[in-house]
């Protein structure tokens, strides 16, 4: 084991990638000479060298095009977004090309596209989004969101080995804040598959995400109060571990979803969705949400705190849920 | 309506309605030109005989024909060797016929049917096999998506050391997306083996060229990206050829991309459903009389030696060649829909096995949430 932030975790995965298969290769905007915006891949480029860490121009539909037609050739490409946010430049190469082309012809497309989400450090509008429901709703394109740094070495390593488009969503808070004992050497956290963050028995809450670390928050807060309540990972959004949740809830009986992508359309509305057709029987409340309000993150501390979710918000919803 | 403005900026250029080249400098076995014949006429069959179904009401969706543009996709298509990776647009069949691509299995892929690669799931217009025949898929989200994607191989070609190309077919429309700009710009910055045969047909379904380009030729754009380009006249063969062979020697041979623009008309409309009744009576004439297949076969018998009874066998084997594909497409059957779920994620060494009835238990070693002053500490060099 190694004491790594998340931020690190990343670059060890894809460092131990880019030397056990040269078929993998970065491409991204200032991830060579600088070390990417962040600093995941410093000291890549003289290590693997400028034909396999390639600083892009400013295009982002132009090098994600180029990368999953390389994909499709046999090569390994990881996309690096310097914030996730400027995916939307890219929708169409993702969602047209890369999610359709096994389904259309039986060819695959083995790219990672991946970068920072997620607010609260005061990023504003354009830095700060949570995409995953624009992806998670085409088919054709797996979404993780690591919520600790094992995590994100695991998911990462599976995602470049794996032989889909896989959207892998960094928490950008996480960064340099989440710290913990990483395994060394190949780890892998299988696609699909959630963990529990706490064990309880009176209420599930299902997060994924930096929202994770708020809902264990609560969820320890809540057992000061008398209350046993479960934190599950989602871990990965597509494919989901349908079975997971179904399992949780229908041992607690009562919901809470939390994510910190703006409710309306979120992935919790699909996770609403499969207890509600698969457990009704088993619950003893109404299934809740917490997650941003519908607006853009906005700049100003106290205004992106009012519109994010917090463990407060959580709290609130889960005493609602139990007492109910 | 003719006026004499949309005439000038389309520039009714000089080109003969009649192939010049002198047979006698060609390196051309006869076999070898009566092959180039044979695809043509086997690609304008088989696309009038796509025309007679859809009026019939028989194609599934539409119908897009590159009547009239068969020189280029055949004389481009002759010039790929071996390893090489193409994509084609919808005016672009007779590079398949060329490189091989059955025309039975296009019309039961237009029919719907179960047949490889895409079993029911896509398009006859939309193909990709690389291992068979070199031509890489594509998508019609963005009209220049292709580009970027030229890129891409072109790339991992250079990655990999290999001597190929990557050539991609595209038209004047699809110059303007930004896809066309994202694309070309990295492929000249990486010196890309990426060579883009640009057909300028002059519309763009309705819309005429004028209303696309504030430039008059497409090669125009190349300097932008400070790039090899060429104009040619797209319905003679051999000066297609010829021009398309100076793109790709460069590419090859590590000048980077290549921009090659023919001249040549779209002589049906749009697709099928479009009658073309926007383009002016005498620019259609003028590209009539300049028909690739009708000059080539002149060619052949005036100047080349042919003798006419073989290309009348090519004419009678493509008839035979549709008629049989028609009856194939039609006997095939339609995929089981039973397997409309079937292949959307490819298996991966790292999927999870069956669920095993218990979720892994995983605590968390630290919590991390952040506070108002969030954003405000050490970033090591970083942002935030």
């Amino acid at each position: 084991m190694a004491n790594a932030t998340y931020l690190q975790a990343i670059s060890m995965a894809l460092r131990e990638e880019m030397r056990r298969d040269p078929a993998v290769f970065l491409l991204g905007e200032d991830i060579g000479v600088f070390g990417g915006a962040f600093k995941i891949t410093q000291g890549f480029l003289e290590e693997f060298g400028p034909d396999r860490v390639i600083d892009t121009p400013i295009s982002e539909s132009g090098f994600v095009g180029a990368a999953c037609a390389a994909a499709t050739a046999g090569m390994r490409p990881v996309v690096e977004f310097q914030f996730i946010d400027f995916i939307a430049c890219a929708f169409d190469q993702i969602v047209n090309y890369a999610a359709k082309c096994y389904y259309r012809w039986g060819i695959q497309v083995p790219v990672v596209f991946r970068g920072p989400a997620g607010g609260g450090i005061h990023a504003g509008p354009y830095h700060s989004q949570n995409p995953e429901a624009w992806f998670a709703h085409t088919p054709g394109l797996k979404v993780v969101l690591p919520s600790t740094a094992t995590d994100a070495k695991g998911l990462l390593t599976a995602a470049i080995r794996d032989n889909n488009p896989v959207i892998y969503l960094e928490n950008k808070f996480l960064y340099r804040h989440q710290r913990e004992e990483v395994p060394v050497g190949e780890h892998i956290t299988p696609i699909g598959v959630a963990a529990l963050r706490t064990i309880g028995r009176d209420l599930s809450i299902i997060s994924y995400g930096a929202m994770v670390h708020h809902s264990v928050q609560a969820a320890r807060k809540l057992a000061g109060e008398g209350a046993s309540v479960e934190v599950l990972d989602l871990r990965s959004l597509v494919p989901l571990d349908r079975a997971a949740v179904l399992r949780s809830v229908k041992k607690t009986s009562r919901a809470l979803i939390v994510h910190e992508a703006n409710i309306t359309a979120g992935f919790g509305a699909e996770v609403a969705a499969l207890i509600a057709q698969e457990a009704f029987d088993y619950l003893d409340a109404p299934v809740k949400r917490v997650a941003s309000l519908d607006l853009p993150v906005p700049f100003s501390p106290p205004l992106e705190q009012a519109m994010l979710p917090s463990v407060d918000k959580i709290l609130t919803a889960a005493r609602e849920l139990l007492a109910y | 309506m003719a006026t004499k403005k949309s005439m000038t900026r389309s520039a009714l250029p000089d080109y003969p309605a009649e192939i010049t080249v002198d047979p006698r400098t060609l390196e051309y076995s006869p076999e070898q030109l009566v092959r180039f014949y044979d695809v043509m006429r086997l690609t304008r069959t088989f696309e009038e005989k796509l025309a007679a179904l859809y009026r019939q009401g028989k194609m599934l969706g539409a119908v897009y024909l590159g009547t009239g543009q068969e020189a280029i996709s055949i004389g481009c298509a002759s010039l790929l060797e071996e390893g090489d990776l193409f994509s084609t647009v919808s005016r672009n069949l007779s590079a398949w016929f060329y490189r091989g691509v059955k025309p039975e299995h296009v019309l039961a892929r237009w029919f719907g049917k179960d047949v490889p690669p895409s079993s029911g799931r896509e398009l006859g217009l939309f193909l990709a096999d690389m291992d068979r025949y070199g031509l890489a898929p594509f998508h019609n989200g963005s009209m220049a998506s292709w580009i970027p994607s030229g890129a891409g191989y072109a790339l991992t070609f250079k990655l990999r050391k290999k001597p190929n190309i990557y050539l991609a077919f595209t038209g004047d429309g699809a110059t303007s997306p930004g896809d066309f700009y994202e694309g070309m710009n990295f492929a000249a910055i990486h010196k890309l083996p990426l060579v883009v045969i640009a057909e300028m047909n002059y519309y763009a379904y309705s819309t005429p060229v004028e209303k696309q380009m504030p430039v008059e030729n497409i090669a125009d754009r190349a300097a932008a990206f400070n790039i090899y380009s060429e104009i040619a006249y797209g319905n003679d063969l051999f000066s297609v050829i010829a021009a398309a062979r100076r793109g790709i020697d460069h590419a090859r041979n590590g000048g980077g991309p290549a921009l090659i623009e023919f001249k040549t008309f779209r002589r049906r409309g749009h697709g099928e459903h479009d009658d073309g009744g926007y383009v002016p009576a005498e620019f259609r004439k003028f590209w009539e009389l300049r028909d690739p297949i009708d000059m080539y076969r002149r060619w052949l018998l005036e100047r080349a030696g042919i003798d006419v009874s073989r290309l009348a066998q090519c004419d009678s084997d493509a008839i035979a060649e549709v008629e049989a594909a028609v009856e194939y497409a039609e006997a095939a059957p339609f995929p089981d829909p039973a397997t409309v779920s079937d292949r959307l994620f490819a298996p991966s060494s790292c999927d999870p096995g069956p669920d095993t009835g218990e979720t892994v238990f995983e605590p968390l070693q630290q919590i991390a949430i952040p506070v108002l002053t969030s954003g405000q500490e050490d970033r090591g060099g970083g942002h935030f």
